[in-house]
């Protein structure tokens, strides 16, 4: 049964989605602060291609390059987010969106960095580098009763999730701090919140850079698992999948970002047994639930619900 | 505080129970080839080398019509196969959805299962160059049947292609036409956000620098772009002789078109993906000049050719593109090595045994593959004259 379920196609696909669920996050934190941004997937692009330029061209450790890809992204983040808080609403997602894709042309344009169009291969792959590591100080996954392919993605899955977990208890956390609060007294009401005090300008920089900053590392992670990107992979079509993820699960809630990452990364995989048609239940599905709770599937109204509290509805 | 984290510790627990079950049911359900295997076996039991294949193919989205042609060409295959009785293939095909990340959960889940003896795909290059490096650590053959991009049988021991690589398609097409017209001066357009079009640009180029022809500009457009005027104005006011144009049929069949009503009447090399019948239908007369090297040319009147054309017509009611010629002969090619190896549970013997494959006759010619494991053949060229494809002649 152990050895049935540590099959590298689940833990592929779980790997799949702990990252969806950092994207999905990516784009939640902003939107708890009232920004909607689509430029997760440029962001991601910006993780991804430094952390495996660094690794390739310097064969620094793993660790240190998937955080500065991040904080790379994270510093752009800030650059990017500075200039458009003029923007809000649409005007702000199709400005991001904008943004991803100059990204994009500058991966494929700058050919003597990023190989252009075609993409960069031999990326080092996390789970390996755990795997030799591991060799190194003397634990063969033999003895832990793993053959070596089942090592190299269960630490993999292993990081991530560690990963996920703890930028999700930052979130958390953070929704129910002073900094949580200014978050969700913007997205309220900007003008009501500045009045009161709030410093606006810092807190939305914020918000978008710690956006910024969780999608650098969900590409970073990305880069390492999969072992090859190409700019394809950061396209308009990935801003939009992200987008989809937490407006599916329910953008009140951080658990739908969680929810709908989740759902949405397993169902093309469960539906594979439809083959060519499993692409339209996909669409079929979107718009049934879209029609029926545009809200998301998970809202602050079911999990009052869920808690036995009753309350009028509307008042959320 | 603590209610809300207990909640969500609860829901995250749902999510793995969910995801356990999703898993569970869906390795019961593997897509079969559609064959009966049954009554082939029961004729020369004993004798018949069982094999299980998997696919990977680009079955859903924008390019879903290669992997289609793809698919065909391997069921057709398939079918002929298993009637002759010697080895008994059974294909089961994945969809990649033409991103890396499906076809990288597609190929993990064929890997994964032991049963699975090698693989053929995926569609795009981008594709699998995620997926090539995985099976070969997990020592699994994968050849690629569509994948034209430089350093792809490097990757590995385990991988192989039999389509032709721009590096083999456009020289040989390049030299035929400076043979011809004694060209000096060569102008070169591509798309540059294109995997494939770059590569056949950066062959374009190499060969020009190797031949000695002046490159009097070098052009690039986006994908999609519908106007190409101010690039052809600016190859016109060089004057070359030939124009190079590195770009899948449908912004190729464009680019004549327009070069054309602009007043450039020097011919046109393209590569591989230039080569389509659509070209014509696109660009009409305008299409005439237009010379490429490929390794399948559909009107040959070779009768291994004339016939795959008829059965294939049969079967589908259409007419065979090149992918579906190549993964035909993959097909074939993997059945040759299978015949060798002499079993089908082996991944390492069938391996070897496919490294080997040596004048193997498919439709496309004889082929063989050296030592990395690419495509070793003769190359087609052709040339669209009053709007049809002929080989092209010196």
């Amino acid at each position: 049964m152990l050895g049935e379920l540590l099959n590298p196609y689940y833990l592929q696909v779980l790997c799949f989605i702990l990252i969806n669920i950092m994207l999905a996050l990516s784009i939640y934190v902003p939107l708890s602060s009232g920004q909607l941004s689509l430029g997760s997937a440029g962001f991601m692009g910006i993780g991804a291609y430094t952390s495996a330029l660094l690794t390739i061209h310097y064969e620094l450790p793993l660790y240190v390059t998937i955080l500065v890809g991040a904080l790379l992204a994270g510093v752009i983040g800030i650059i990017v987010g500075i200039p458009s808080l003029r923007l809000t609403g649409v005007y702000l997602a199709i400005a991001t969106l904008g943004f991803g894709e100059v990204i994009r042309v500058l991966f494929v344009n700058w050919e003597s960095l990023t190989k252009g169009s075609v993409g960069l291969t031999g990326i080092p792959q996390l789970g390996r580098e755990l795997l030799k590591f591991a060799k190194s100080i003397g634990i063969e996954p033999s003895a832990l009763g793993l053959k070596n392919n089942q090592f190299v993605y269960l630490s993999l899955v292993i990081v991530l999730l560690i990963i996920v977990l703890f930028i999700l208890w930052f979130v958390i956390r953070q929704q129910n701090s002073r900094i949580g609060r200014a978050y969700s007294s913007i997205q309220m009401d900007e003008k009501a919140a500045e009045s009161m005090g709030i410093n606006i300008t810092y807190y939305k920089v914020l918000a978008f850079a710690q956006g910024a900053f969780i999608a650098g590392l969900a590409g970073a992670l990305f880069a390492h698992t999969i072992g090859y990107i190409s700019p394809s992979d950061f396209s308009y079509h990935r801003a939009v999948e992200i987008l989809i993820f937490t407006v599916f699960g329910g953008s009140e809630v951080i658990i739908g970002s969680v929810f709908g990452a989740t759902i949405l990364t397993l169902l093309p995989e469960v539906l594979r047994f439809v083959s060519d048609y499993r692409y339209i239940f996909y669409g079929i599905m979107l718009v049934i639930l879209m029609a029926v709770r545009p809200q998301g599937i998970l809202d602050l109204y079911l999990f009052y619900r869920l808690k036995g509290k009753r309350i009028k509805r509307g008042t959320s | 505080m603590q209610k809300y984290q207990k909640l969500f510790l609860i829901i995250l627990a749902t999510f793995m129970l969910i995801l356990l079950t999703a898993c569970g049911s869906s390795s019961t359900s593997t897509n079969s080839g559609g064959q009966s295997e049954t009554s082939i076996e029961d004729e020369t039991s004993g004798e018949v080398i069982q094999a299980k294949i998997g696919v990977i193919s680009y079955l859903s989205g924008a390019g879903a019509a290669y992997g289609e042609a793809i698919t065909q060409g391997l069921k057709l295959a398939q079918k002929e196969i298993n009637e002759k009785g010697e080895v008994n293939i059974e294909l089961v095909i994945e969809d990649s959805a033409g991103e890396a990340e499906q076809a990288v959960n597609a190929g993990q889940k064929l890997m994964a299962d032991d049963s699975i003896l090698a693989i053929i795909g995926p569609t795009l290059s981008t594709e699998f160059f995620a997926v090539a490096p995985e099976a070969d650590l997990n020592g699994i053959t994968i050849m690629g049947t569509s994948t034209t991009a430089d350093g792809i049988p490097e990757i590995g021991d385990y991988v192989f292609r039999n389509s032709i690589p721009e590096a083999l398609a456009i020289p040989a097409a390049m030299e035929k036409a400076v043979k011809r017209t004694g060209a000096k001066k060569v102008a070169i357009i591509y798309g540059n956000d294109d995997a494939f079009t770059k590569a056949g640009f950066e062959v374009m180029k190499r060969t020009a620098e190797e031949m000695g022809l002046e490159i009097t500009t070098i052009e690039t457009y986006q994908k999609g772009q519908s106007d190409y005027k101010a690039q052809l104005t600016k190859i016109k006011n060089t004057n070359p002789d030939l124009v190079l144009a590195s770009a899948l049929y449908n912004e190729g069949a464009v680019i004549i078109d327009q070069a054309r009503k602009m007043g450039i009447t020097v011919p046109f090399v393209g590569g591989n993906g230039f080569n389509s019948p659509q070209v014509i239908e696109i660009a009409g007369d305008a299409a005439n000049g237009l010379i490429v090297g490929t390794p399948y040319f559909g009107d040959s009147t070779d009768p291994k050719i004339v016939e795959f054309n008829k059965k294939y017509e049969e079967e589908y009611g259409k007419k065979p593109d090149q992918f579906a010629a190549q993964a035909y002969d993959a097909l074939y090619i993997y059945a040759d090595a299978l015949k060798r190896a002499g079993t089908g549970e082996d991944r390492d013997a069938f391996r070897d045994a496919l490294a080997e494959t040596k004048d193997f006759e498919g439709i496309l010619g004889l082929f063989s593959f050296n030592e990395v494991g690419d495509v070793v053949m003769d190359v087609t060229v052709v040339e669209i004259k009053d709007g049809k494809f002929v080989e092209f002649e010196e």
